[in-house]
């Protein structure tokens, strides 16, 4: 009868829309590289963050017909690094990926990112040793460097001058500037304490002298509340309890509109910074300079990086040489140092850090015109060997929670680091590591 | 009433179709696929864990068996533990206040003197419909300082910002949102049921003398208590499984941690710290709690509410 005819039909058709949701679902994700005929040409997936990355990619892809390579935007450097490790474990990983390198060792002890060191023997030599060491573990290389992040001072110089304060270059005198800044004006800081900021934070205990990770053959040593990395806290706690530095998030809304008002005075971090703000504050372009970074002992000038990404073969890859030529190439050919220049990214590569001081200032600084001049100078002066552990991610979550609850509480900070410690520890100990402390 | 007839007329066996079965394949299928495979999946992957398999200091973590010491590792976790006082503060501001709006309006919508029925019942359903990060990320906004009409009246008249997103002003902000949002669907629901009072007891009622509020509190509430426990049952639940929006104003906000609700503490351990299968361990510790709370609560209410013993 009519009515069964009808119901029959709408059965049918739901069960059709639900079967082409499925399949239609499945197919978006990353799987690994298409099938190579004899005749057609390899493709790669690669999964990268940032404005520099298409370029590269249409430079590569222009002249290497045989080997195409296809780029996602797989989200930040923490984002895409948690979606490498469930799609690592769901077996349709991409066949390259944009790492931080603090997230190497964690990639590497999880199985992610392979041993390319046959691969990439010859690429070494574009590298500076420092910076080659932050992709080698073991004496195996697992990546290639591709920009670094060179810590520097990035400041509102106009309104710096405007309210008569002169530029900090210790953090005591940053210290005091703070305070005659927010004396001046006290709506303005000089800058604001992120108690999201892991690697900001781990980059001042660096350039203090504090090692969080060390490894001595096969036995870790995790020293997250060392006396250097205590000392920084202090230092941030006695700058928030005299109300000089408040403590707010980066980059949200609330942050950049306080930047934007002139309210928001600096953001020590790296480098990379004036891309960063230039994208949320377009009309100051002309108003920042930058710096090199504010020491701990007058006279010193080696600092650490804060970010910095290397590009990692997976496991998942089934063509892990054609992988690792690719990452090779677009990090220390000419065509890729001139797209990273373009965007702002300081390249890893010795001949993008020459071309680097023949380039145009960022966008953010156009009347700096030393500007990548006083960056060479800054890149070639970096604490050598530095070391992160294989729970970064483990540490930096947690150093996160820590940091914004003693922050909501007025607990003191140094309390924080101690609670890091002690779960980073935990977790090694638990995932069989054999740690010292 | 009914005389019984000592021989019923012999009913003619339908034949066996296979058209109920065929109906009910999809539904299933599709409970199999995506509500019975995954729980048993978690529940598998919550006895094991990610130890190092293969030695050295860059060793590879494998998927290993660990018995209960996941389960152990949720149970005495501070955090974890530590979201649920949350939820119970959060609850008891947004599970009554919902509730009691919801009944509220309700009942002045089925008066009859009511005017402007269907504009009234439109837009307290309206909230419902915005999806729930929207909802966060426009109140988010309202509650900013920076963006805040209410704290730019209070600049104004010389009161400096309300502190929305502060301790511990944050758990009635957060509850906030799910009141707005809850309180048009909680409310049809009741609508609904008070329309299904007969009107003979109601017209006896005023016949008898009894005013409006005598009616509201001793005949219509009484006569909604299934609905009412209904409800309560769903923001119960609701409750416990809040993630949404506390997610979503974590990013305005110290005060609201990466943990402040399970919820979050799960997803964290998931993806954050990678630990699936601690993830899996909470959320069975989570669902048996969920189950527990509600078996308790319809028996508690089974009397009173649905008349049976």
């Amino acid at each position: 009868m009519r009515s069964k005819a009808i119901a029959a039909v709408g059965v049918a058709a739901v069960g059709a829309l639900a079967l082409a949701a499925c399949t239609g679902g499945g197919s978006s994700g990353g799987a690994s590289s298409g099938g190579a005929t004899a005749a057609g040409p390899i493709t790669l997936n690669y999964w990268a963050w940032g404005t520099a990355q298409d370029g590269m990619v249409a430079a590569w892809n222009k002249s290497h017909p045989d080997i195409q390579v296809k780029r996602t935007d797989a989200g930040g450097g923490t984002d895409s690094s948690t979606k490498l490790l469930t799609a690592t474990r769901a077996g349709n990983a991409p066949d390259t990926a944009l790492v931080e390198f603090q997230t190497v060792p964690a990639m590497i002890v999880a199985n992610v990112a392979t041993d390319i060191t046959k691969y990439v023997g010859d690429a070494k030599g574009s590298f500076t040793n420092s910076v080659w060491s932050l992709v080698t573990f073991n004496s195996a290389i697992y990546g290639v460097p591709q920009d670094v992040g060179p810590m520097a001072f990035i400041y509102n110089k106009d309104r710096l001058d405007k309210l008569g304060v002169s530029l900090p270059t210790t953090w005591a005198e940053f210290a005091t500037a703070a305070k005659k800044v927010h004396a001046a004006d006290p709506s303005t800081y000089l800058s604001t304490f992120n108690t999201s900021e892991f690697g900001f934070f781990a980059g001042m205990a660096q350039e203090a002298g504090a090692k969080w990770w060390s490894v001595d053959g096969t036995t870790w040593t995790v020293q997250i509340d060392g006396p250097e990395s205590i000392a920084v806290a202090n230092y941030w706690q006695d700058l928030l309890d005299s109300g000089a530095i408040k403590a707010e998030d980066l980059l949200t809304p609330q942050w950049n509109q306080e930047l934007n008002n002139g309210k928001i005075l600096s953001w020590p971090s790296a480098l990379w910074a004036p891309g960063v703000i230039y994208g949320v504050a377009p009309k100051m372009a002309g108003q920042w300079a930058m710096a090199p970074l504010p020491q701990w002992t007058p006279g010193n000038s080696a600092v650490a990086y804060q970010g910095g990404s290397a590009v990692v073969v997976t496991t998942s890859s089934k063509h892990p040489k054609e992988a690792a030529a690719f990452a090779a190439w677009i990090n220390s050919s000419q065509e890729g140092a001139g797209v990273q220049l373009s965007t702002g990214q300081y390249p890893a590569s010795k001949l993008g850090q020459e071309s680097a001081t023949k380039s145009a200032p960022p966008l953010l600084m156009p009347q700096q015109t030393d500007y990548w001049q006083l960056g060479s100078k800054i890149a070639a002066n970096t604490i050598p060997s530095i070391s992160w552990g294989p729970d970064v991610n483990v540490a930096s979550s947690a150093f996160q929670d820590a940091m914004a609850k003693a922050v909501a509480n007025r607990t003191p900070l140094r309390d924080a680091l101690t609670e890091v410690q002690k779960v980073v520890v935990a977790d090694m100990k638990k995932t069989g590591f054999t740690v010292a402390n | 009433m009914t005389t019984t007839n000592p021989h019923p007329p012999m009913r003619r066996r339908r034949r066996g179709t296979a058209a109920p079965y065929v109906f009910l394949t999809p539904a299933v299928v599709l409970y199999v696929c995506f509500l019975l495979i995954p729980i048993l999946y978690s529940i598998f992957l919550s006895f094991r864990g990610l130890r190092l398999v293969s030695g050295g200091a860059f060793g590879h973590r494998q998927e290993t068996f660990i018995g209960l010491g996941n389960y152990a590792t949720a149970l005495t976790d501070p955090e974890f533990l530590a979201g649920f006082r949350r939820l119970a503060i959060y609850g008891i501001i947004a599970v009554p206040l919902t509730l009691g709006l919801a009944l509220l309006f309700a009942l002045l919508l089925d008066l009859g003197a009511a005017r402007a029925k269907r504009f009234s019942r439109t837009a307290i359903f309206i909230p419902y419909a915005v999806p729930g990060v929207v909802a966060s990320l426009m109140w988010g906004f309202m509650y900013l300082p920076v963006t805040s009409p209410f704290s730019y009246i209070t600049e104004k008249l010389g009161w400096g910002t309300i502190p929305f997103l502060e301790n511990p002003e944050i758990f009635s902000s957060v509850a906030n949102i799910a009141i707005w949002s809850g309180v048009g669907f909680n409310m049809i629901i009741l609508y609904t049921s008070l329309r299904g009072i007969p009107t003979d007891i109601l017209d006896s009622a005023l016949m008898d003398g009894a005013n409006e509020w005598q009616i509201a509190a001793r005949i219509k509430i009484p006569l909604v208590a299934p609905a009412l426990v209904l409800t309560g049952l769903f923001a119960l639940i609701g409750t416990l499984q809040v993630y949404g929006e506390p997610t979503t104003l974590r990013p305005m906000t110290n005060a609201i941690t990466q943990t402040w609700v399970p919820l979050m503490t799960i997803y964290r351990d998931a993806f954050i710290r990678d630990n699936l299968s601690l993830a899996a361990a909470s959320s069975v510790v989570l669902a048996l709690g969920t189950l527990v709370v509600s078996v308790v609560l319809l028996r508690l209410t089974q009397k009173r509410a649905f008349g049976e013993d």
